[in-house]
């Protein structure tokens, strides 16, 4: 605790009035309606921001997604080749951009609400 | 009969009532400013710290466990918001500093009562001086919770406490020799 003689009062009244101004009613109900305003309206434009910049860095990341899954070996015999066609660069590529573009649809409205 | 502090954050915590939530803005607004405002010296700053304190506040309000009281619980998050923006904002140290400088430069103190000659006294403290003197002072915590707000060692806010507090002695007894 602070210490208790007569200068610690005269601080203490010394704060006290310094936060005087800001305590008459107008001031309170202005500001806590600013604040309370603040909390319906959540800031849209950053979450904006990051979507898109979410957005932008995945389909960046997706144009060199197919140069990687070219690499991937698809078996020529077997159980697995009868779905072999839907594990070409292009759809594995194009799944994940989906993935991705899907997440973003799914948070960004969370986040706006 | 008014709500309690305790009533009305359980109110909030359970229903996510912004009214409610907006009354103990109202009761808190002047505190958490005044103090943001005498940590930072910017009162446009200050409000804005304010304000996004509020925010993070209504955010996390679940995590308030009502072992201390509800506006140390507030001061801590208000002080870490001034701190991040301390951290986030260099360009805005250099507005402070300037800040500053113009007060120092503006006419001599005089009452010790008067807000500006308090802020040009708090302006003598070191940075830790001054959050910690402005954390017992004009948020009313005790020690430990400026220890705990700040992450400070107890003994640390302790020493910072009484030199500031001994700075602002002597910054005001000049200030009343000047005057007489």
């Amino acid at each position: 605790m602070t210490m208790d003689d007569a200068f610690d009062a005269r601080l203490k009244a010394a704060f006290a009035q310094a936060v005087e101004p800001l305590e008459t009613e107008t001031e309170a109900d202005r500001f806590a309606h600013r604040v309370v305003k603040q909390l319906a309206n959540p800031d849209r434009k950053r979450v904006l921001i990051l979507g898109g910049a979410g957005s932008t860095g995945s389909a960046i990341a997706g144009t060199q997604l197919e140069s990687v899954l070219g690499q991937v070996q698809i078996p020529a015999e077997g159980l697995l080749s009868n779905v072999g066609f839907l594990m070409g660069p292009e759809v594995l590529a194009a799944g994940a951009m989906a993935l991705a573009v899907g997440m973003v649809a799914m948070v960004l409205p969370r986040r706006l609400a | 009969m008014k709500a309690s502090d305790e009533e009305l954050t359980a109110l909030v915590v359970a229903t996510k009532n912004p009214a409610a939530f907006g009354e103990l803005v109202r009761r808190h607004q002047g505190l958490v400013r005044g103090m943001l405002n005498r940590m930072c010296r910017n009162h446009a700053l200050a409000d804005d710290l304010a304000q996004d304190a509020f925010i993070r506040a209504y955010e996390k309000i679940s995590s308030f466990k009502g072992t201390g009281s509800f506006k140390s619980w507030l001061c801590s998050i208000a002080y870490t918001q001034f701190l991040m923006s301390a951290r986030k904002r260099k360009a805005t140290e250099r507005v402070l500093e300037k800040y500053k400088a113009d007060v120092e430069e503006s006419e001599a103190p005089r009452d010790m009562g008067n807000v500006v000659d308090l802020d040009r006294g708090l302006a003598t403290l070191k940075e830790e001086e001054r959050i910690a003197v402005v954390l017992c002072y004009s948020c009313g915590m005790s020690h430990s919770e400026a220890a705990e707000a700040t992450g400070m060692p107890l003994g640390t806010v302790k020493s910072h406490v009484n030199r500031g507090r001994a700075k602002l002695q002597a910054f005001f007894a000049d200030a009343e020799v000047m005057v007489s």
